[in-house]
């Protein structure tokens, strides 16, 4: 018999990193697993992370594909798996199962201008398509990062973003002000706007707190962005993760397996209960 | 002008006046029940409702369903409900309103009496009836009832028919109603606590070999919890999610809640849900009957409680959901309360 | 080929299997039926109308562990152990599987397969011979298999199907693993008439006339459902509900479950991976860890129970997620009847 889909790898936490510290702390991990190479997958999938006793999560994959040594996730510290994720060490056993979802369709974008539009944790699933296209960068057209968190320290990567202002424009905001804040000032929503992001050939992919998903579609609607061009992750509650256990069904689809990424053109369709 | 016609008329006056939101009771039911719970808003409506010894369901039930609605709405209707209440939902009532759960002003009560004294158990009916399907009860003048089916009509003594709560019924009469409508009958009532004797017979060991084999048969459907007006906790034991979670709940909160079962039905889960459920009742459970009517696996679940109401009554003189004035139970105590467990 | 089987016969051919399968028949328990393994086939006989809980309960059990872990000392330092705990490798056959219910595994293979097969469900699923009876008579008052593609004869899902001629059976193999649960006492099963067939094909059209419940234009509603998601129509509905779990546990076709850690000891840590049923019907069913709930009241998970199983079901596997047993029914609390609300979307607006 083939694989059994429910059972998890085994895989070593090597790395943890805190990202933000407080009531919604945020740890980077970084594992790779026990026996053998990390699956293939594609920028946007997901895997379920097992923390055995506890119970299981789906978390976006952030690493891009084309680093093999390991799998990168950051994880925000919400209920209960994800608390217990918190506690653990580097050295300790989680399991892995997946890669599950659809993932971005990268291929489609070639040529285009690129706006990556993320809020507090939401820059975890941009960041493995962000870093895959900008290993690529002539196959696409101006690739732009706007970031914002609600204040400096929720601000996640903040070595990687230093790095990447020397590749592409980046630019951040918090939502109010603080002394020696150098950049806007707002909401994510508002900076898209204040920025003037032009529709004109591009795509823009939004990821992060549901509010804020839907002032940023608005903005960018308000600036002429086609549906089409739209596109952001959804969330919903998940355990079995490949479409069977009925959770994340919305309409026709399961969250699981035939999202997690979907254009706006496409999220219209569906019934409006995520 | 027989009961049915009062109500109509009562609740058609009341939904006039505007005295009430809407009004709870019974309607026709498909092949399913015979008598279904109806919400009636509309003064012309209320042709839909009926009334007759199929009219089982507890309808204090869904007076927790509306103060959870109510809660959820901005500017919620603040006119009462009028619900439609048996002896022993009446008592349900009473019991919700010494807990503070409702307000009186809250609930238009519509008292009602059951004729003959009951109301029909439909297990009961079923094995008289064999293969049949009844499609209609009506009230014979000979203290029995007629029961219609698809190939005619057959007859059977009231008391062969009624559910076992019924004949042990004390409160054949609402205790508590704005308006009661009809006439006030009574049956004489059977030796309290009678549907308990054969078990109070079994010695542990076989009570316990008893309720093995009945609790085995669970499938956690929780449609015991969901039927009784008494459970309505929005944070129950046996959920493993914390209802109440709102958006500044901490994480630590959400990971330290303890999963106090799970939900497997292993004989132990269902053994420890079903026995703090009964404790979580003692005291305050009226004998309504709706657990062990709902229960796919006919488990017979009244005897749990039933056990418990004995005792409230033994320790404590305490009849439960009698006195809408007297404290409940587990919130009281008396100098004459038993004090022989403090050594 | 068809053949027959007396009906004195059958607990001698209950008798060859009881050996090598796990046997399950309906057998009563109080005023109720349910499948339970045989362990004297002398008790069990077909004459049962349908049962409380249906049989995926075996094929889909309501508690079923899917991986034992422990922390264990490797060579290095200390790591966790994890093992599948699969099914038994013991073959299963079920006797008297109403053909509403063999529908439903026909219906349940399409979830518990396509992309990603569960090696659970198959494994049983494969182990398993399903024995039809064919209804003379509507069991239920609430049967509508025929409006939803069904019928009381139906063979989908099914390995072998018997119908009832009075003092005896007949026998239809429908798949490999039929022929095999017969080939185990051979000689039980005379060849079949031609009388015998016929006479079977005469009580099979007539009990599709017998049903007392029907929907009629029941194609329409998967479009009259699309225009329907935010009316006010499914607030009235749900008035009465009690969020209780009784219409999906109970229904052959739903397969909602959940997936939790349950823990022996913590420190070793000890545990298992259990997999339980669950229902769209509970409220937390669809919370989300931060308190957000899209279906946060009756009337959207009332909804979500109709959509799925006569809107989105039908548009991915062409098929009603109903085969019309009635369970739900006739086993609601408070009488909330498919068949009606059918009936309602169905003539909505009209």
């Amino acid at each position: 018999m083939a694989h059994n889909v429910y059972l998890p790898k085994l895989a070593k936490i090597i790395s943890i990193k805190e990202e933000v510290a407080g009531p919604r702390a945020v740890k980077t991990f970084r594992v790779s697993f026990v026996n053998g190479d990390i699956f293939a997958y594609r920028c946007g999938q997901c895997a379920m992370l097992s923390v055995f006793g506890k119970g299981e999560a789906m978390i976006s994959i952030s690493s891009p594909p084309s680093i093999k040594d390991y799998l990168q996730f950051s994880i925000l510290k919400m209920g209960r798996v994800t608390s217990a994720l918190h506690e653990l060490d580097e050295g300790d056993i989680i399991g892995v199962r997946g890669p599950y979802g659809n993932g971005f369709p990268v291929e489609d974008w070639k040529g285009k201008n690129i706006f990556f539009i993320g809020g507090g944790i939401g820059l975890a699933p941009i960041w493995s398509v962000l870093q895959t296209t900008l290993g690529q960068k002539k196959d696409y057209g101006e690739l732009t990062l706007l970031y914002g968190a609600r204040t400096s320290k929720d601000i996640v990567f903040n070595e990687e973003l230093k790095e990447l202002k020397t590749k592409m424009p980046v630019h951040l905001s918090i939502d109010c002000s603080e002394q020696g804040w150098p950049e806007f000032v707002g909401f994510v929503a508002a900076n898209v706007l204040d920025k003037k992001l032009s529709p004109q050939n591009a795509i823009a992919i939004t990821c992060g707190p549901p509010i804020m998903i839907k002032t940023v579609i608005k903005s960018l609607k308000d600036l002429h962005f086609e549906d089409e061009q739209i596109f952001t992750t959804v969330e919903n509650k998940m355990k079995c993760g490949i479409g069977k256990c009925g959770r994340c069904n919305i309409g026709l689809h399961y969250v699981c397996k035939d999202g997690p990424v979907y254009s706006w053109a496409e999220l219209k369709q569906l019934p409006q209960e995520y | 002008m027989t009961k049915i016609e009062e109500i109509k008329a009562t609740a058609k006056k009341l939904l006039e006046e505007g005295k009430v939101k809407y009004i709870i009771g019974y309607e026709q039911g498909t092949n399913g029940w015979l008598s279904n719970p109806v919400f009636i808003k509309k003064p012309e409506d209320v042709e839909r409702f009926v009334w007759d010894p199929s009219c089982v369901h507890n309808l204090a039930k869904f007076l927790v369903d509306e103060k959870r609605r109510k809660s959820r709405e901005k500017q919620p209707d603040k006119r009462p409900v009028g619900v439609i209440v048996k002896g022993c939902d009446s008592r349900a009532v009473i019991v919700l309103l010494q807990e503070k759960f409702i307000n009186r002003e809250d609930v238009f009560l519509l008292g009602v009496s059951c004729e003959q004294g009951g109301v029909v158990d439909d297990k009961k009916l079923a094995k008289k009836l064999g293969k049949k399907n009844a499609k209609k009860i009506e009230l014979g003048d000979k203290d029995n009832l007629i029961i219609t089916t698809e190939e005619g009509k057959l007859e059977f003594p009231t008391t062969e028919l009624l559910a076992e709560r019924c004949l042990e019924c004390k409160a054949n009469v609402p205790l508590i109603f704005d308006v009661l409508v009809g006439d006030k009958t009574q049956r004489p009532q059977d030796k309290p606590f009678k549907s308990l004797e054969e078990i109070e017979k079994l010695s542990p060991e076989e009570r316990w070999n008893f309720w093995r084999e009945q609790i085995e048969k669970c499938v956690r459907c929780y449609a015991c919890r969901s039927a009784c007006p008494m459970c309505y906790c929005d944070e129950c034991v046996v959920d493993s999610i914390n209802l109440a979670v709102a958006p500044d709940t901490s994480a630590e909160e959400k990971a330290l809640k303890i999963r106090w079962l799970d939900k497997s039905t292993e004989k132990s889960e269902n053994f420890v849900y079903h026995l703090v459920r009964a404790i979580h009742l003692a005291g305050r459970c009226i004998d309504c009957g709706e657990c062990e009517r709902v229960c796919p696996l006919d488990i017979p679940l009244r005897l749990l409680n039933k056990k418990l109401e004995k005792e409230a009554k033994l320790l404590y003189d305490y009849e439960v959901g009698c006195d809408v004035n007297q404290p409940s139970l587990v919130s009281s105590f008396k100098d004459t309360d038993p004090e022989d467990f403090i050594r | 080929m068809d053949k027959i089987l007396a009906k004195k016969d059958f607990p001698q051919w209950l008798k060859k299997l009881v050996g090598s399968h796990t046997v399950y028949a309906p057998l009563p328990e109080g005023d109720i039926w349910n499948y339970k393994v045989v362990s004297d086939s002398a008790d069990v006989n077909l004459d049962f109308l349908t049962t409380t809980v249906p049989p995926k309960g075996i094929i889909f059990p309501q508690r079923e562990v899917f991986l034992e872990f422990q922390t264990s000392s490797g060579e290095k330092d200390e790591t966790i152990e994890v093992k599948e705990v699969l099914p038994e490798d013991r073959p299963v056959a079920v006797f008297g599987v109403r053909p509403c219910d063999g529908k439903s595994f026909f219906l349940q293979d399409k979830v518990f397969g396509g992309d990603f097969e569960d090696p659970y469900y198959w494994k049983r699923r494969n182990l398993t011979t399903l024995v039809g009876l064919a209804c003379s008579t509507p069991p239920s008052p609430n049967c509508f298999c025929t409006s939803v593609g069904g019928s009381p004869h139906s063979k989908e899902g099914l390995d072998i199907l018997l119908t009832d001629l009075g003092d005896h059976y007949f026998v239809e193999s429908l798949t490999p693993k039929g022929d095999k649960l017969i080939g185990e006492a051979k000689t039980l099963f005379p060849q079949a008439k031609p009388k015998d067939k016929k006479e079977a094909a005469g009580i099979h059209a007539e009990a599709a006339k017998k049903l007392s419940r029907q929907i009629k234009n029941l194609d329409k509603v998967p479009d009259k459902l699309k225009g329907m998601f935010d009316s006010p129509f499914w607030d009235e509905e749900a008035m009465s509900c009690l969020r209780c779990g009784i219409c999906t546990y109970l229904c052959p076709t739903c397969h909602c479950f959940d997936l939790n850690d349950e823990v022996a000891s913590s420190s070793p840590l000890k545990g298992k991976r259990v997999r339980t049923w669950d229902t769209c019907q509970f409220p937390d069913y669809s919370m989300h860890s931060s308190g957000h709930n899209p279906r946060p009241n009756k009337a959207s998970r009332l909804r979500q129970r109709m959509y799925h199983k006569f809107r989105y079901f039908v548009d991915i596997h062409k098929n009603y997620q109903c085969t019309g047993c009635g369970r739900c029914v006739s086993l609601c609390p408070v009488g909330i009847d498919i068949i009606k609300v059918l009936e309602k979307v169905r003539d909505y607006g009209s």
